[in-house]
């Protein structure tokens, strides 16, 4: 995040005692400390030995063994390469549509706040219920999604798709995009309003085509707020359960299983809680990867600007 | 600025006390909890809610709520309440996670706290001792055969092999009918586990032998695999059709045959009394087909042994029994009871389904009791490559056998 | 693309067909739901579908209220959400202005702590919460839940708040300095104000939290009257006879709440996204 004019970190006056801002601070670190910290640790212990579900007591420490199955095992690598397909897709689709969208709203029309409004109503919809909708949905002998597919004369519309192992994945997909598309949309909607008017039209004016301006007028003032949207997204593709395990359970065939899938189905259908914290520090140090990457090139792009 | 934070915490803290036990100083009864999937079915659900109401009647000391905790989260949710030292004080069972429970040391041994002389225990109580050690009764169990809806057939017979099986399936697809339906999806695994059994016991399959070695390659296994596959393929089926879709389909006169438990029967009859049911056995080379059985239980974690104990005692009398094997459909309780001659005459399924009991084979992977659960999940794997990537029959199990064994056996 | 449009002329009528696409496929899985939940038993397996719904079909919400806990899980969804807001604000608002004002020990730790907890799925620290609330005698409470909740929402919210307060100029607050007013008074009474649609846009991602969550309400809570909307919701798929139009019918009044909610607080979402957390 680059800074704002007006609000770098500061030393507290020299009227601030010098507690004052761990007093601040203070409860909500001892907040997390307590409900993500010790529970965290907890589990990375876990992760060094095997534990039943059924007696989470009982640690019998085995070392690295946990990580050295996940490698030998051959559900953790198409995990990891399921993981990475979906949360590209995600990000970038979601991206991808919003901006879209946020396109489309951005100009004045008749009706544009209702259509504001209504466009990001599926991110409001409790992802519960929007797996159960979809399930439906997708149903391949009663499903609308079929039956509008073969009214549009598609031969696929009698897949079963949430059953089908090169099918689930795109239905997932869809599902996730359906549902996020509208944050995305929402960010780049008020990411646009930054976009200096005068800027524009003396672009329009020296004759720059529309993607010419998009590009050197619109993305440029937009691009940090994509870049924290797609951090964002990524991580909350990671991290998502719900959804994918109430339509598919990681199934068929592994071929929806993601990483947080995997660490459910090792804890709660093996009840190896031993081998599910394992599964689960493998995610955490990929999304902290992710996010230090981020955070370089964040930098580097201030930097680059000169902000620094 | 602390005191925000205090005051929400406290203001929380107040209405939870309100919330969460209303009822708590209306009387000194010890509460228990006794959760089973049963209480989350339309229908029986209701009816058990009544019998237990009975026991809370029959005396002042106890009193015991139903908990209705749905079937395809029940095991994992007890399990982890039990692991974190709580959970309900009485829990029915599924076999598979009676045997997951008994070496955690999560469900007490009975044996000092029920007396069983005087009892005439059914059969199928010989699979509720476990090292010797008594863990639970008999909840509920029942066998399988195969329902057809006579109107739906083209013979108005239920067919008796495979081929014939096959055949009146097709013949009774159409018009939005379908002729067959059972499960064969990760999201209803225990489902899928069950049907799959009928078709591999049918054709005489097993999953372990005598000394519980496990048999995945096994002829009996791979030729009901392979009708398993031809099913699939036979485009009678509803493919995408949940159980409760397809059981519903069956009451509504749209889904010609299918394989379930004496319970589902007992629901169809209920839902469409008018129509003509039959139960007649496996359409398949033998009579096997699977069994299932549910244990009720005391967590090891309850605060009211005594409690616990009273209530079981309680669930063992005839007259109670009676009552129980009444409300649960075709189903058999943990002891003998005769059943009415006018329920026998009104519903003749049940004669069928009693008559099964020989034949019916526990869906436990024998001598490999407890690691069922992980190897249910790797045969069911490769079963789906089987119908949905076209993997042989053979291949799939021998891959399975290898996955079982490096994977489960191994630890 | 949007350049020519901009000067505020009418759009086109290939723009309005787009925009009427959009939102079609915005809303069509809401409105199956809608439909779904009002065909009647027989109709749900007939092809064609329906596609427009039968409106002599309205007693299955009825049913779904008074013959199922609707109303409980309702009412629990709404405790646990309201509930996790709370919480949630109060927690992240003083650190938010720590970490915009002040440079003190510690500080590039607790906001990378921040972050990294973000990353955390529920499915992983479940058993080990329930663990840790089994000791301090929260299972099977809503205050659990709430504590559970809050510890995955605050730290966006936080953060959110962060870069909100960056955005307020600090002369305002050294004008206040110098009439004596103490941080605390500061924060109250000028700070927040003035973030405002800010905190509005994080009171909203904490109560559709808390309002959604799933994992945690199904384990750590076992009584039936304190289950939440989520996983009764998605119990209530059972494996007999639990007919489609129902579930869609608990499903439409699930997510009805949630809809109106954020369509009235809209507005704030959108201006509190640009000054909180997602800002250039």
């Amino acid at each position: 995040m680059s800074k704002t004019a007006s609000g770098p970190a500061r030393k507290p006056r020299h009227d601030d005692p010098r507690w004052l801002p761990y007093l601040f601070a203070g409860p909500l670190a001892v907040y997390l400390l307590l409900f993500q910290v010790y529970p965290l640790v907890q589990e990375a212990i876990l992760s060094l030995t095997q534990t039943s579900l059924l007696s989470p007591q009982k640690h019998a420490f085995i070392g690295l063994e946990n990580y050295q199955d996940l490698i030998d095992g051959g559900d953790f690598g198409s995990a990891l390469a399921i993981t990475g397909i979906y949360t590209v897709a995600c990000v970038g689709l979601a991206i991808g549509f919003g901006l879209l969208a946020a396109l489309l709203l951005d100009s004045p029309f008749r009706g544009r706040g209702v259509a504001r409004a209504l466009v990001t109503i599926p991110w409001a919809a409790p992802p519960v219920a929007v797996a159960l909708v979809f399930t439906w949905i997708f149903n391949s002998q009663y499903g609308v999604f079929n039956y509008a597919l073969r009214s549009l004369g598609f031969a696929a519309g009698k897949e079963n798709w949430l059953d089908t192992p090169g099918l689930a994945l795109p239905a997932i997909l869809l599902t996730t995009i359906w549902q996020i598309f509208p944050f995305a949309a929402v960010v780049i909607l008020s990411a646009l309003q930054g976009v200096s008017s005068e800027l524009r039209e003396a672009a329009v004016i020296d004759g720059a085509d529309k993607l010419s301006v998009f590009k050197a007028v619109v993305w440029p003032t937009i691009k940090p707020s994509v870049t924290l949207l797609s951090l964002f997204l990524t991580i909350w593709s990671l991290r998502r359960f719900d959804l994918i395990w109430l339509m598919t359970q990681g199934g068929p065939v592994g071929a929806t299983n993601t990483l947080v899938i995997e660490l459910y189905r090792q804890g709660f259908v093996y009840r190896q809680l031993g081998a599910a914290a394992a599964v689960g520090m493998v995610g955490l140090v990929i999304a902290l990867a992710i996010t230090l990457v981020y955070f370089r090139a964040t930098r580097r792009d201030e930097l680059a600007r000169g902000e620094h | 600025m602390l005191r925000p934070t205090r005051r929400q915490f406290t203001l929380g803290a107040a209405a939870t006390a309100l919330l969460a036990r209303p009822a708590i100083a209306q009387n000194a009864r010890e509460v228990l909890s006794f959760a089973a999937v049963t209480f989350s079915e339309s229908g029986r659900g209701e009816k058990l809610r009544a019998w237990v109401d009975v026991f809370n009647k029959s005396q002042d000391r106890y009193e015991v709520q139903p908990l209705a905790l749905p079937f395809s989260t029940f095991a994992n949710t007890i399990f982890t309440q039990m692991g974190g030292g709580g959970g309900p004080d009485i829990v029915r069972f599924d076999h598979i996670d009676y045997h997951a429970a008994i070496p955690a040391e999560r469900i007490l041994p009975l044996d000092d706290l029920i007396d069983t002389s005087a009892l005439k225990l059914t059969a199928t109580d010989a699979y509720m001792k476990v090292g010797g050690k008594r863990y639970g009764f008999t909840f509920e169990s029942s066998n399988y055969m195969l329902l057809s809806n006579a109107a739906l057939l083209p013979s108005g017979k239920p067919p008796t092999d495979f081929d014939g099986f096959l055949a009146a399936a097709k013949a009774a697809t159409g018009n939005g009918n379908y002729g067959y339906a059972y499960r064969a999806t990760m999201a209803e695994r225990s489902g899928f586990w069950q049907d799959f059994c009928n078709f591999v016991f049918g054709f005489g399959g097993r999953f372990s032998d005598d000394k519980g070695q496990l048999t995945l390659t096994a002829p009996g296994v791979i030729a009901g695999l392979t009708a398993y596959k031809a099913m699939y393929e036979s485009g009678a089926i509803p493919k995408g059709a949940d159980a409760a879709t397809y059981r519903r389909m069956f009451w509504e006169g749209k889904l010609a045959m299918e394989v379930d438990n004496g319970g589902v029967a007992g629901i169809f009859y209920s839902q469409a009394p008018t129509m003509k049911l039959l139960a007649s056995p496996g359409p398949f080379p033998t009579r096997n087909l699977g069994l299932i059985m549910a244990p009720v239980t005391i967590n090891a974690n309850t605060k009211s042994k005594a409690g616990a104990a009273a209530f079981l005692n309680w669930a063992l009398k005839p007259a109670v029994q009676g009552d129980l094997q009444q409300l649960l459909g075709a189903s058999n309780v943990a002891t003998v009871v005769e059943r009415p001659a006018a329920d026998l005459t009104a519903r003749p399924w049940l004669v069928d389904y009693d008559a099964q009991t020989p034949y019916s084979v526990p869906q436990l992977i024998t001598g490999l009791e407890t690691k069922t659960p992980e190897l249910q999940q790797i045969i069911l794997e490769n079963v789906l490559k089987v119908l949905q990537a076209g993997t042989d029959p053979k291949q799939a199990m021998d891959a399975a056998q290898k996955q079982a064994v490096s994977r489960v056996l191994r630890k | 693309m949007s350049a020519e449009d901009t000067s505020g002329q009418t759009a086109g009528p290939l723009r309005i067909a787009t925009v009427v696409v959009v939102l079609m496929a915005a809303l069509f899985p809401l409105y199956w739901m809608f439909v779904t939940s009002l065909t009647p038993s027989a109709a749900l397996f007939s092809v064609p579908p329906r596609v427009v719904p039968d409106l002599t079909q309205w007693s299955v919400y009825a049913e779904a209220f008074f013959e199922i806990p609707v109303r409980v899980w309702l009412i629990n969804s709404a405790i646990v959400a309201g509930g996790t807001t709370v919480l949630s604000l109060g927690l992240a608002i003083f650190p938010a202005y720590a970490l915009s004002r002040f440079r003190f020990a510690g500080k590039g730790p607790f906001a990378l702590g921040l972050f990294a907890t973000q990353m955390l799925p529920e499915a992983m620290l479940v058993v080990p919460l329930y663990a840790i609330f089994g000791q301090l005698h929260l299972l099977n409470t809503l205050v659990g839940l709430i504590l559970a909740n809050t510890a995955f929402a605050v730290p966006v919210i936080t953060w959110i708040l962060k870069g909100a307060i960056d955005g307020v100029p600090t002369e305002i607050e050294e004008a206040a300095r110098v009439d004596g007013c103490s941080r605390i008074t500061i924060v109250l009474s000028i700070v927040l104000p003035l973030v405002a649609p800010s905190l509005a846009a994080a009171a909203v991602i904490a109560f559709f939290h808390g309002w959604n969550e799933y994992v945690f309400a199904q384990t750590l809570i076992s009584d039936d009257k304190l289950r939440t909307a989520s996983v009764g919701l998605a119990g209530f798929v059972g494996e007999l006879s639990t007919p489609v139009h129902s579930v869609m019918a608990v499903g439409i009044i699930y997510t009805l709440p949630a809809v109106i909610f954020y369509l009235f607080v809209q507005r704030f979402i959108v201006a509190g996204m640009i000054a909180g957390s997602v800002k250039g």
